[in-house]
């Protein structure tokens, strides 16, 4: 198993379902700063007229985490299926993983005095068999689609390879695994929330990618009995 | 005064002692850390935060309305997301690497076999060491003291945090010793083996200042500290600077009525390291931005950080420059020297820890800056002033270093001018 997720954003309407949803599920802190998942806005004017980029976030689940290499007591680490997790129990808030992260995907928890992060609900799903995560059941425009890059039957391997997808800040080598889909239909769309200078790519071009970084990080994921 | 192994220990009037006007510069400055730590305690394990259970296991709570309005409408924590490492790390750095840089710079003297500081190293080595405890206490309190067994209980020793652990634990009671066998110099062996111990020292001071940048260098993430050319090197040259300079107003400080000839030559000898080292410390910021990532060499030579950066220069290069190129017979100018250095340096480790976090992750897409928070406006700089709890604890630290020196000075008289 190798879970990742795709994002469909060009749908996504703002409605922070999601955010509320995720804080419900995990009992995460309350505060507008303190998100495990997050809607972010970029703003731009287009001959006078403003428009805004609207791209849901969260950890990305770095196949190849650099926060989980910084961490002095391994309170980062991979779990099942390479979820990059964040044991608040063994935290000292060094915060060098914080540092680390290239997408300020983490923050600190005042209620444990610890780093806290998104784990694809690993504790309230993964565990008991289920595939969906709290984000993704709870948005009204399908905008999240969880699963497995290993079941290629799957409908996580079926949507990338019928469209195109890139990651973020691809350059950092963290081999990311949230797939931003190329907005559709809407040429518009896609060349103002997309950096030109982007990578486009297609699921057979990215697999050996993933595939290179999972050789590689693979003997330090946990198992499930773990 | 009795001798214990070799050592002579003063007998102290410990009422004259705890009631000297030192003592109560540290006393004051010691306020400030204990102001510090109870603000950081309260801050951190004391005040209400609420999750999202909350409101459905207790509804109605006095106690959970007041957490859920600090949360919405509250400062949003200790630490922000964006800008981790601040003020605590500056200090840490800096107390570390000066303090460092006196050790390596006192046992560099004295492999070199130079009079002056052989006379004076025991008193150097004390002030160098109450420093690097004063930027371990610094960086305690940043770190969740609660959890910190966990580094043992869980260790991961490929981290750089890891790292410096096993290095400290050998470097302070190599500097201790190293300070012993200054003070028991009456033992013919002991000289023999002083030789190996400051070689010794010298590797691990190397091995320090590497692995100081390794934990740096690992942030990914942040290229200013990535791209920095020959980070290692960076760190030995800024803090000789500053470390020249420390020594040169301690010099001042402790001989300037005890030993007026020794003092000068002392200040004169340190003058001439001073100068040297601002001069490669001016040479590697001349160079250095043409390898930096360029989006943070611009923030910071031409943008937000451009007056902190220029003040940093003006303060650690340009005016000690001036002011050291002759060695003018008033001390005035040393000492003015040193005190701009002290600053201006200081102000360099802010740059660099604040400018590493200053240009946002936020445009993650490249498409543009995002809004970290609803209440907030985008921004393209992130800069925090640190909060009143942490400048409390970061004064409080030179009370440390005041505290230890003086006592350690006042029971083995670590700062007289000893013959060899």
């Amino acid at each position: 198993m190798n879970f990742a997720m795709a994002l469909d954003y060009q749908s996504c309407i703002d409605c922070k379902a999601c955010e509320v949803a995720c804080k419900e599920e995990n009992g995460v802190q309350l505060g507008a700063d303190k998100q495990r998942i997050w809607v972010t806005q970029s703003e731009k004017s287009i001959f006078g007229e403003p428009f805004v980029a609207l791209h849901p976030s969260q950890c990305n689940h770095c196949q190849d985490a650099p926060c989980v290499d910084v961490c002095p007591t391994g309170s980062s680490y991979f779990a099942l299926g390479g979820i990059v997790m964040a044991n608040k129990d063994t935290c000292i808030l060094c915060k060098g993983c914080m540092e680390a992260c290239p997408y300020d995907a983490r923050f600190v928890d005042d209620t444990h005095v610890a780093v806290d992060k998104c784990t694809f609900c690993y504790d309230t799903r993964i565990v008991n068999g289920e595939m969906t995560t709290a984000c993704q059941a709870t948005c009204p425009t399908k905008v999240r689609l969880f699963g497995d890059l290993d079941d290629e039957e799957g409908e996580l391997i079926q949507m990338l390879n019928k469209r195109k997808f890139y990651v973020l800040k691809e350059e950092e080598g963290t081999v990311p695994k949230l797939f931003y889909m190329l907005p559709e239909h809407d040429k518009n769309y896609a060349m103002n929330s997309v950096n030109p200078d982007t990578n486009i790519y297609t699921w057979d071009e990215f697999k050996p990618i993933i595939e290179m970084a999972k050789e590689k990080r693979k003997p330090r994921w946990q198992t499930m009995q773990e | 005064m009795a001798n214990h192994a070799g050592i002579e220990i003063n007998s102290v009037n410990l009422k004259n002692l705890l009631m000297s006007k030192t003592m109560y510069i540290a006393y004051g400055l010691l306020l400030f850390a204990l102001v510090g730590v109870i603000d950081v305690f309260y801050e951190r394990y004391f005040l209400l935060s609420a999750t999202a259970f909350d409101a459905g296991l207790a509804p109605g709570s006095r106690d959970v309305a007041e957490a859920m309005k600090e949360a919405v409408f509250g400062t949003g924590g200790e630490v922000k997301r964006e800008a981790p490492w601040s003020l605590y790390i500056v200090n840490y750095m800096y107390m570390i690497y000066v303090g460092s840089g006196i050790i390596f710079l006192v046992a560099f003297a004295e492999l070199l076999d130079i009079k002056l500081i052989k006379k004076t190293a025991a008193g150097f080595l004390t002030l160098g060491l109450a420093m690097i405890i004063a930027g371990l206490f610094t960086i305690m309190m940043d770190l969740n003291i609660l959890h910190l067994h966990q580094m043992f209980l869980s260790p991961r020793f490929t981290s750089g945090m890891w790292l410096m652990m096993p290095l400290y634990m050998v470097y302070i009671p190599l500097v201790m010793f190293e300070i012993y066998l200054i003070l028991a110099h009456k033992d013919s062996w002991v000289k023999k083996i002083a030789v190996l111990i400051l070689i010794l020292s010298l590797l691990v001071e190397f091995v320090e200042f590497y692995v100081q940048a390794k934990l740096f260098d690992m942030n990914s993430a942040r290229h200013l500290w990535t791209t920095y050319p020959f980070l290692t090197l960076y760190f030995m040259v800024s803090s000789f600077v500053s470390s020249a300079a420390v020594m040169m107003l301690y010099t001042y400080l402790t001989y300037r009525n005890t030993d007026r000839s020794k003092c000068r030559d002392l200040m004169s000898l340190i003058q001439k390291v001073t100068l040297y080292s601002v001069i490669a410390l001016g040479a590697y910021e001349a160079t250095a931005y043409l390898f930096i990532d360029k989006k943070w060499a611009e923030i910071i030579l031409f943008g937000d950080f451009k007056f902190y950066f220029y003040a940093y220069l003006a303060m650690a290069v340009g005016i000690p420059f001036a002011l050291l190129f002759k060695d003018l017979p008033h001390n005035g100018y040393k000492i003015l020297a040193s005190v701009f250095i002290i600053v201006g340096t200081y102000l360099g480790k802010m740059i660099f820890v604040y400018g590493g976090n200053a240009y946002p992750m936020s445009d993650r897409f490249g498409v543009g800056f995002e809004k970290y928070t609803e209440y907030e406006p985008i921004k393209e700089v992130i800069f925090f002033m640190p909060p009143v709890g942490e400048i409390a604890i970061v004064v409080g630290s030179l009370g440390i270093i005041v505290l230890l020196y003086k006592v350690t000075d006042a029971f083995l008289s670590v700062s007289k001018m000893r013959e060899h």
